[in-house]
């Protein structure tokens, strides 16, 4: 008995040397179940306390040419006339407040579509927030793309003070 | 997926974009005043040749233009972007130029260019595919 005692010391000092701290527990706990017959499971590092290291994710071909689904341009619509609506519709023209505004504006309309889960569909959200002085404005764009999927939706706001456009591209990422 | 296609040749130039659009501004609007009946062909020139000069690249990109020509009242225009969208490969190209003196960062550019009369604000995203 007082042999094996030595032999598991001296295993568990070996163990401790290369680190593995969570094998000198359960030694613990055969000593424990052979005297009063009750199991308990220790780990001494806690799990999920480290992130392990993961390769970056390699992915297989999907075969699949083109989307599924398409892009909701209406509902996008929808979801920027409301952000604009619900951000600007109180609000009179202010420098510093717009230029807070026009990011805040744009970062909540992406949020909301995000949200909508739109796979495979990259999003570039603009707005463009201005005071209304009597100015001509023109605001124009073209793009480079495959109109089968790709699109866009846009909006405009307006109130006493200013107005805002919001656009919303959505790009199919082949 | 493999990839076939090497670094340098399909990466965004960001350098190179900034003076396609700075040539572009330029030769749609130059020197001229705000003059309310030309503003809708100068926003299309601009694009269209920025859009011209982009595809000449040839790099599998697709690209979003944007274009802003506003009159010069005193009034103010707030310009923000937001993106999602994959940053490794993505990039937005938005230059601001103020009488002369040209600032960018490195991943993404904005062209403000103004005269006495105008603004104009030119924005490029250029999508992997």
């Amino acid at each position: 008995m007082a042999e094996r005692d030595v032999a598991r010391d001296k295993a568990a000092r070996l163990l401790k040397k290369q680190g593995s701290m969570s094998s000198l527990a359960s030694s613990d706990v055969n000593r424990v179940h052979k005297v009063g017959s009750m199991s308990t499971v220790s780990f001494m590092d806690e799990p999920g306390h480290e992130e392990p290291y993961r390769p970056p994710v390699k992915y297989e071909n999907t075969y699949q040419i083109a989307p599924g689904k398409k892009f909701p341009a209406a509902k996008v619509r929808h979801v920027i006339r409301d952000v604009l609506e619900g951000y600007l519709s109180e609000e009179k023209y202010e420098p510093e407040l717009c230029r807070q505004m026009s990011k805040t504006i744009s970062e909540v309309i992406k949020a909301r579509i995000k949200e909508m889960m739109i796979p495979r569909f990259k999003i570039i959200c603009i707005v463009h927030i201005g005071q209304l002085n009597g100015q001509g404005m023109q605001l124009g764009s073209r793009c480079l793309w495959d109109s089968s999927a790709d699109t866009f939706s846009s909006f405009e706001f307006r109130n006493k003070s200013l107005f805002a456009v919001g656009s919303v591209y959505g790009v199919y990422y082949e | 997926m493999d990839d076939f296609q090497s670094g340098e040749e399909c990466a965004f130039v960001t350098d190179e974009v900034t003076n396609i659009i700075k040539e572009a501004i330029e030769a749609a609007i130059g020197g001229s005043a705000y003059q309310h009946n030309k503003v809708n062909q100068w926003t299309s020139n601009v694009v269209e040749q920025c859009l011209n000069q982009l595809t000449k690249l040839g790099k599998p990109f697709k690209y979003i233009v944007n274009c802003v020509i506003m009159q010069r009242t005193g009034a103010g225009l707030h310009c923000a972007s937001s993106c999602f969208w994959d940053s490794a490969t993505d990039v937005t190209c938005v230059i601001m130029q103020k009488n002369g003196a040209g600032l960018h960062t490195a991943r993404s550019c904005t062209i403000r260019w103004e005269n006495k009369t105008m603004y104009c604000i030119v924005s490029v995203f250029g999508l992997a595919i």
